[in-house]
């Protein structure tokens, strides 16, 4: 049996004038590398190259989307990011509206908006907590994960559902407001606005943890935007490009909201920018919440098609019925594109049809596929510790890169 | 100097800030099964169907992106009725959206654990069934969630 120390040798890679290079291999395991591997090269503690290996949760979703009528592509690919999964599938409604020609009424479309902003906080809560445990911060995560669950209820109040929302269908969307929810949401906003000070207390600001993150795994500017990085690991490099802005969809055009960014381009910069996002998040919601027009939550196109009985139930109940069509529901023949600004960046969806009720070809680049260049980038020439601080402030989900 | 004292304060403000929870913990656990989270209206659970309202359509079991709906068809008879595989069920709900006759209903129950993967294969006759939570049968206390500006959520005897 080999010795422990002679396993450690069997990696090394090159001897060359009494400096070694060995190869470390990290994951896939669940709770360090995630759901992928990283092929390390070290000299000493210092990081030589990484090398991001992924595909362990390949799932083909977009091979599998293409089996499938168009509508049942929407619970599917939510899961591709699960913690944020309306965000995830807006783009994919919208294209699919943009081949049906059809429009979400001025209702939906703030409904749409706040479902999406509420997820992103749950998703930047998601992140913080585990760049938290990265840093063996365990009070930062637990108080993040906790935190979050407050933005899940919301979630699960306006759609049925926990994280699998399912939420925007062509056309509108599923659920009305329920009773009392903007009381309820407000509620939110105030206690997380002042969490987010306990926050910066605890963590940000923590003397210990600004160390951790100051000047470490600078993005240059330049080099942000050849790299083609997205979301607020491209903002807190100082770029600002944001695809609630770029693309019209939902009703951002309709509320006013800054897109923070911030000039460093380092690990601190990344962290302190998703908390600035996270009150951008909830100044919307509570626009939202003041602004959203009465009326239908449906395109007229697919509630006249309903039997009048359950017309006026949906009116009655704020619960759309579908119209027997969504069953296979055909999408004419062309292509369309979409955007959509994610928790984690811009998600991009392709969609052609050929006229039949199945997706001809549909694609998709997620934020977390484009961001995951900066692993080998970022990382050589930092301690090993630096490893884990620099991949917490990335805010890298695997699950979504391998779609 | 000046970067001591600052370390020094950012230190004893990040302590500071820990003990007040210390002392006044804010915890948003719930004991279950002891305790019951109630559901919010319209949560999407395990489905309960009402073969009484059924027209036997299909379109339930058209929808289903999991393909977790099927239609059972009997011996002598033309249609058949929806059964469930809860193997594979995503609780989508587009099913029960689908119905034209409201004959498909998602209850506020989700916590049932079965014995045997063929137990979670549901007839039409199972299907119809009441849908029972395991906890609440046991006595579990239901409790329900409540919004606050201090603590976040809180979980209250409803
Ligand atoms: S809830 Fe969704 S997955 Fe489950 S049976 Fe109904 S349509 Fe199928
Ligand atoms: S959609 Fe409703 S009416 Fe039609 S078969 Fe299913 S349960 Fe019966």
């Amino acid at each position: 049996m080999l010795s422990t120390s002679e396993v450690v040798r069997s990696r090394l890679l090159a001897r060359e004038g009494g400096e070694e290079v060995y190869e470390l291999f990290i994951g896939p395991q669940h709770p360090s590398s995630g759901h992928m591997r990283f092929i390390v090269r070290l000299d000493g503690d210092v990081i030589v190259s990484v090398d991001p290996d992924i595909g362990y949760v390949h799932r083909t979703m977009e091979k599998l989307a293409e089996g499938r009528e168009a509508v049942k592509a929407i619970p599917l690919l939510e899961r591709m990011t699960i913690i944020d999964s309306h965000n995830v599938t807006i783009g994919l409604v919208r294209a699919m509206e943009k081949l049906l020609d059809v429009e979400p009424p001025p209702r939906a479309r703030y409904l749409r908006t706040l479902l999406s902003e509420i997820n992103r906080i749950a998703s930047h809560l998601y992140g913080i907590g585990i760049a938290g445990i990265m840093l063996n911060h365990s009070t930062m995560f637990m108080w993040a994960f906790g935190d979050r669950e407050v933005w899940l209820q919301l979630a699960e109040e306006l759609s049925g559902a926990r994280l699998t929302h399912t939420y925007s269908i062509p056309g509108g969307v599923r659920r009305d407001l329920p009773q009392g929810f903007a009381d309820r949401a407000e509620k939110a906003v105030r206690y997380m606005t002042r969490r987010l000070e306990e926050y910066a207390k605890i963590f940000l600001e923590n003397p210990q943890v600004r160390s951790r993150y100051e000047g470490v795994g600078v993005l240059k500017k330049g080099e942000a935007s050849r790299l083609g990085i997205v979301g607020p690991n491209l903002r807190a490099s100082g770029v600002k490009y944001d695809a609630r802005l770029a693309e019209d969809y939902a009703a951002y055009s309709e509320v006013s909201f800054e897109v923070p960014t911030l000039e460093e381009g380092d690990a601190y910069a990344r962290m302190r920018l998703r908390i600035e996002e996270i009150k951008q998040s909830m100044s919307i919601i509570l626009q939202v919440l003041r602004k959203v027009p009465e009326g239908p939550i449906f395109a007229e196109k697919y509630l006249k098609l309903l039997p009048p009985k359950l017309r006026e139930q949906v009116l009655s109940t704020g619960r759309v019925k579908l119209p027997a069509l969504f069953a296979s529901m055909k999408l004419p023949a062309g292509e369309a594109v979409a955007r959509a600004e994610m928790g984690h960046g811009e998600i991009f969806y392709h969609l052609i049809s050929d006229g039949s009720a199945k997706p001809y070809r549909l694609r998709v680049v997620t934020p977390s596929f484009r961001n995951v260049i900066l692993f080998r980038y970022l990382m050589p020439g930092h301690r090993f510790m630096d490893f884990p601080a620099i991949y917490g402030s990335l805010d890298y989900f695997p699950p979504e890169a391998d779609r | 100097m000046g970067n001591l004292v600052r370390s020094f304060v950012g230190h004893v403000r990040a302590v500071a800030t820990g003990l007040r929870y210390l002392l006044l913990p804010n915890r948003m656990t719930v004991y279950y099964p002891e305790k019951l989270i109630e559901l919010p209206e319209g949560y999407r659970g395990l489905i309960r169907y009402y073969p009484e309202l059924c027209v036997q359509c299909g379109l339930c079991a058209m929808v289903c992106p999991a393909g977790a709906m099927k239609m059972y068809v009997k011996k002598g008879e033309k249609r058949g009725r929806p059964g469930v595989n809860y193997q594979r069920c995503i609780f989508c709900g587009f099913c029960a959206d689908i119905c034209p006759q409201n004959a498909l209903e998602m209850t506020k129950v989700h916590d049932v654990a079965y014995e045997k993967l063929e137990d979670m294969i549901l007839s039409p006759e199972e299907f119809a069934r009441e849908v029972r939570s395991p906890a609440l049968e046991e006595g579990a206390v239901k409790v329900k969630v409540i919004f606050s500006e201090e603590r976040g959520l809180v979980h209250e005897p409803a």
